[in-house]
């Protein structure tokens, strides 16, 4: 019924002589939402929604409306109300929009799963949470708080264009992890999380992740860790060399990396809430973004990764392209119009939320190639004084992606190869180019890890979408650093 | 659909679905967005939102749906599904149930204006017309967005709670550039209300104008401590994370929180009111519906009153498992966001200044901040520490008047130390949209604040 539909709508938009493109998307998802708050379920969330975003290109310019109805006179109305919207807009376009030809795509795309998370009991899912959260709790008084989490999304979604397109992606979303606040007796309050923050620890896997995970095998060393903070001096101030683990070096290409090589940013379409972008046109091929260690490539592809699909949400097949090559600027994420405005092609990065949202330019996994420092521990070993800081706290950035500041929940100082004392509430801060200039090493595949944010916002309307890093931890040189307190 | 027509089909759904102890809450949003960049007009939108939130109970087993299918059979499905799942959840403590039929409500505010909900795709172009020509003949290069956007919203349980509300929201956001997305000279205007015909957009767009023009070859600042004037765009922002940060009874209880612990004690300066105010009855300041996700009428809270820790807010758990009462803070979870307890309403008091030139009168030197951008008050949350940008324009102040533009600054700094160090507030004050969701708008008289901390600048140009 909803097929017939789909192509209804379509056939109808074929027929309309100032049609130039139209997408036909149906995005029918659902899923659950867990957690576990001090020993009491304080979500159990079923998910769902369906429906069909419709997207026309006419004579000039776009259109863009979205219908839950499916039926067959749903989606006609709907995809009139588009070109309607479109041909409005057009009467104050200064210039047709170029929009370059694509060859039509034809698939299916879906996440390979060892085991469907569907298939796992709600009160067995509950379990594996309430476990680990009682036992954050348990034992010290100024263990506060503990709450563990488990999100898991399937979306199915269907893409037909004008230009023959027709592909169905069956996408399974999960993230899970835990953390626990402590207190002192003067109020003070620190946080660790673990496998990193909330937001940071998605995938694109099944339930063998979450084994994978062992949240109960964490328990001990984060409850350690976090009692610890709570007497730990105040990171210092000053100018130091900085060991960002894994999870950090993935938030740092996030924002400093993967958003200002969005297209649309830099050429002025995403000022009214994100920003822009110092990477401009001109400086592609021609800015050193990172000393020649740091190649930085998006790929939509990676086995697992939160930002890995079969086609984007313009028909363009998912693929992979270095944005930073041994630390020059040489490519961006793009789409077919932005792309176009460069003379390039489109490097298929065009995502919407869901059905009732157009699609923008999104990250899919950006991520650092690894290097030859060894493991961490071996990159420890191998500074004489510096500081080691894990798991975001808090992330700023400004509104071109340059001066960054970011706090983490823990530091260690490092002092002849050791890590010696715990530091709390550090923060480092820097220039976008400066800080990847200074990278002088990166822990190889043995650290590499491939995270996932689950809600990068962007766009405007707010959409929030799933998006990989792959990292492992890197050194950079003269860094200012300081405490948050 | 009406908010009524959405009420009677929630109540005929918890009849036909069979569940004991069950709640619907039902929000459908008609918005229209015209968003434009670089000169165009180039994301139109029209997008439908409808959702509803279902909770059953067994007991003090609580599961919920949440689902953009609102039709009756679909309903039906999800009550009784979720009806199925509370059998396999561990109990609440302390649920308190939903909410009855005899629970006071107050009286409705009127806040639907038919001019905004019929406005057509046509309408807003036209709007905008001159908006893209303004800027354009200017020289600079338009960005923002025109929204219009229509809420019906309904409740029932089946301890009888029926609510319903219409609502409207027309808001305009532009932006005058000196370049289209590498930064440099920039200005903003930006005003909501629930009347898309009170819109004022030839006013904004001069003033956004204005400020671009003003901004041009910004001189660079060193870091450390300015007296700031800011305007309410500067402070709603950064009132947004002290809402997430501060207010809540699960931050409260969790121990984050500035206020956990700190109830009846200064915490801020003692000209600082801080009121969570959702019946606000002012078409400028005032959105939304007057009852939260779980039927609780809406309340006036004041959360902080001459800089001391007065209040928190609630849901109906929360309110019980803390020997309190729900102050109607219930928030709606999303597609991929848990809801919460918070304000949508929060509004800071006004002061008695006449303007904004008032307050820049007494600053010797120091900054005029315009806005700020990608604010994080997750630093230390107790201290509510918080860093960010500004953006939008900002200048140096000299002997009581703005000068040269500055170049875009780093703050870290503690909101409620700022506010204890301000000095002056306008009795003007401003509603701004929340950006982060769209759980209302806040409310700002512009600041002055003595001493503001600022760690650092950022750079206007790199070279290839």
């Amino acid at each position: 019924m909803t097929d017939a539909s789909l192509h209804a709508a379509l056939a109808w938009l074929r027929k309309q002589p100032d049609v130039r493109y139209a997408e036909v998307r149906l995005v029918d998802e659902g899923g659950e939402r867990l957690r576990v708050r001090d020993g009491r379920p304080e979500q159990v969330t079923a998910e769902a929604s369906r429906g069909v975003g419709i997207r026309v290109l006419g004579a000039k310019t776009w259109g863009f409306a979205c219908s839950a109805d499916t039926s067959e006179g749903a989606l006609l109305a709907t995809a009139a109300r588009a070109l309607a919207i479109a041909r409005a807009s057009g009467a104050v376009a200064r210039k047709p929009v170029a929009f370059p030809e694509q060859a039509a795509s034809r698939g299916v795309y879906e996440t390979p799963l060892a085991v469907d998370p569907f298939t796992i009991p709600l009160e067995s899912k509950l379990a594996a949470l309430d476990a680990p959260v009682r036992a954050l709790r348990s034992g010290d008084d100024r263990l506060k708080s503990a709450e563990a989490w488990m999100d898991w999304t399937r979306q199915k979604k269907r893409l037909l264009t004008t230009e023959g397109t027709d592909v169905t992606q069956t996408f399974t979303f999960g993230a899970c992890g835990m953390n626990v606040f402590a207190s002192a007796a003067d109020g003070t309050s620190q946080r660790r999380s673990y496998p990193t923050w909330q937001g940071g620890d998605g995938f694109q896997a099944g339930w063998e992740r979450v084994t994978a995970l062992d949240l109960p095998g964490n328990v001990d060393r984060v409850k350690d860790e976090v009692l610890a903070l709570l007497t730990a001096p105040l990171c210092p101030a000053g100018t130091r060399t900085l060991l960002l683990e894994s999870s950090q070096v993935a938030l740092q290409i996030h924002e400093s990396c993967g958003h200002p090589t969005e297209l649309d940013r830099a050429l002025g379409s995403e000022i009214s809430l994100a920003g822009g972008s110092f990477m401009q046109p001109g400086m592609l091929g021609k800015l050193r973004y990172g000393s020649p260690l740091v190649t930085i490539v998006a790929d939509a592809t990676s086995a697992g990764g939160n930002g890995t699909f079969g086609w984007d949400d313009e028909g363009v097949p998912a693929g992979k392209r270095a944005l930073i090559e041994q630390g020059r600027f040489v490519d961006y994420l793009s789409s077919r119009e932005t792309a176009a405005a460069l003379g390039r092609a489109s490097t298929g990065t065009m995502r919407a939320q869901g059905w009732n949202r157009t699609p923008i330019i999104r990250m899919v996994n950006v991520s650092l190639e690894a290097g030859a420092a060894g493991t961490l521990e071996d990159l420890v070993a191998a500074t004489d004084d510096g500081l080691l800081v894990a798991t975001d706290k808090s992330w700023s950035i400004d509104d071109i992606r340059l001066n960054f500041q970011f706090s983490c929940e823990i530091a260690w100082e490092i002092k002849h190869g050791k890590r010696t004392r715990l530091l709390r509430d550090p923060f480092y801060t820097g220039i976008t180019p400066r800080f990847w200039g200074s990278c002088d090493a990166i822990c190889d595949e043995r650290d590499w890890r491939l995270w996932g944010i689950t809600s990068c916002g962007k766009g405007d309307p707010m959409q929030v979408m799933h998006v990989g890093h792959g990292a492992s931890a890197a050194r950079f040189r003269d860094v200012t650093v300081g405490s948050a307190s | 659909m009406t908010a009524g027509e959405l009420l009677a089909l929630g109540q005929e759904v918890l009849r036909a679905a069979g569940e004991a102890e069950a709640e619907l809450y039902v929000r459908v949003a008609e918005r229209g967005c015209a968003r434009f960049a670089i000169g165009e007009l180039g994301q139109h939108m029209q997008l439908a939102e409808p959702q509803a939130v279902v909770r059953v109970a067994r007991g003090a087993r609580v599961a919920e749906t949440v689902t953009s299918r609102v039709d009756r059979d679909a309903l039906v499905d999800a009550v009784r599904a979720t009806g199925r799942a509370a059998m396999l959840v561990p109990e609440v403590e302390a649920f308190p149930g939903f909410t009855r039929g005899d629970e006071p409500a107050g009286a409705s505010p009127e806040r639907y204006v038919a001019a905004t909900a019929r406005a057509t795709p046509e309408e807003r172009v036209e709007r905008l017309a001159p908006v893209l020509t303004a800027i354009h003949n200017a020289g600079l290069v338009s960005a923002g967005m025109l929204e219009t956007t229509s809420v019906a919203q309904a409740m029932a349980t089946t301890g009888g709670c029926a609510r319903s509300h219409d609502s409207t929201t027309a808001s305009f956001r532009v932006w005058a550039l000196a370049t289209p997305g590498a930064g440099g000279a920039a200005g903003y205007g930006g005003q909501v209300h629930g009347d898309v015909g009170a819109l004022r957009l030839a006013e904004e767009t001069e003033r956004a104008i204005r400020v671009c023009r003003m901004s041009r070859e910004p001189t660079s600042l060193d870091a450390g401590s300015y007296d700031v004037v800011m305007e309410p765009e500067a402070v709603t922002e950064l009132l947004e994370w002290l809402a997430a940060i501060a207010f809540a009874a699960p931050e409260v209880e969790q121990g984050t929180s500035p206020m956990a612990g700190r109830l009846g004690e200064r915490i801020t300066g003692d000209g600082v009111d801080l009121v969570e105010d959702p019946l606000c009855d002012d078409p400028a300041l005032g959105f939304g519906a007057p009852f939260d996700r779980e039927g609780t009428w809406k309340r006036r809270v004041p959360l902080v009153e001459k800089g001391v820790a007065r209040a928190v807010l609630y849901d109906r758990t929360y309110a019980a498992r803390m020997s309190a009462a729900s102050t109607g803070s219930a928030q709606l979870p999303t597609l991929g966001s848990a809801g919460g307890v918070g304000p949508t309403s929060l509004m800071l008091g006004a002061g008695t200044a006449a303007s904004v030139d008032d307050l820049l009168a007494g600053v010797q030197r120091g900054l005029y901040v315009c806005r700020l951008h990608y604010v994080n008050g997750l630093l230390e949350p107790r201290r509510a520490v918080m860093t960010g940008l500004t953006r939008d324009g900002c200048f140096l102040v000299e002997n009581g008047k703005i000068g040269r533009a500055v170049g875009n600054m780093r703050f870290t700094d503690s909101l409620l130390e700022g506010l204890a160090r301000c000095d002056g507030m306008t009795r003007e004050r401003k509603a701004v949209p929340t950006w982060w969701s769209d759980s209302g708008a806040f409310v700002s008289p512009a600041v002055r604040i003595r001493g503001w901390r600022f760690n650092g600048k950022s750079q206007e140009a790199v070279a290839p």
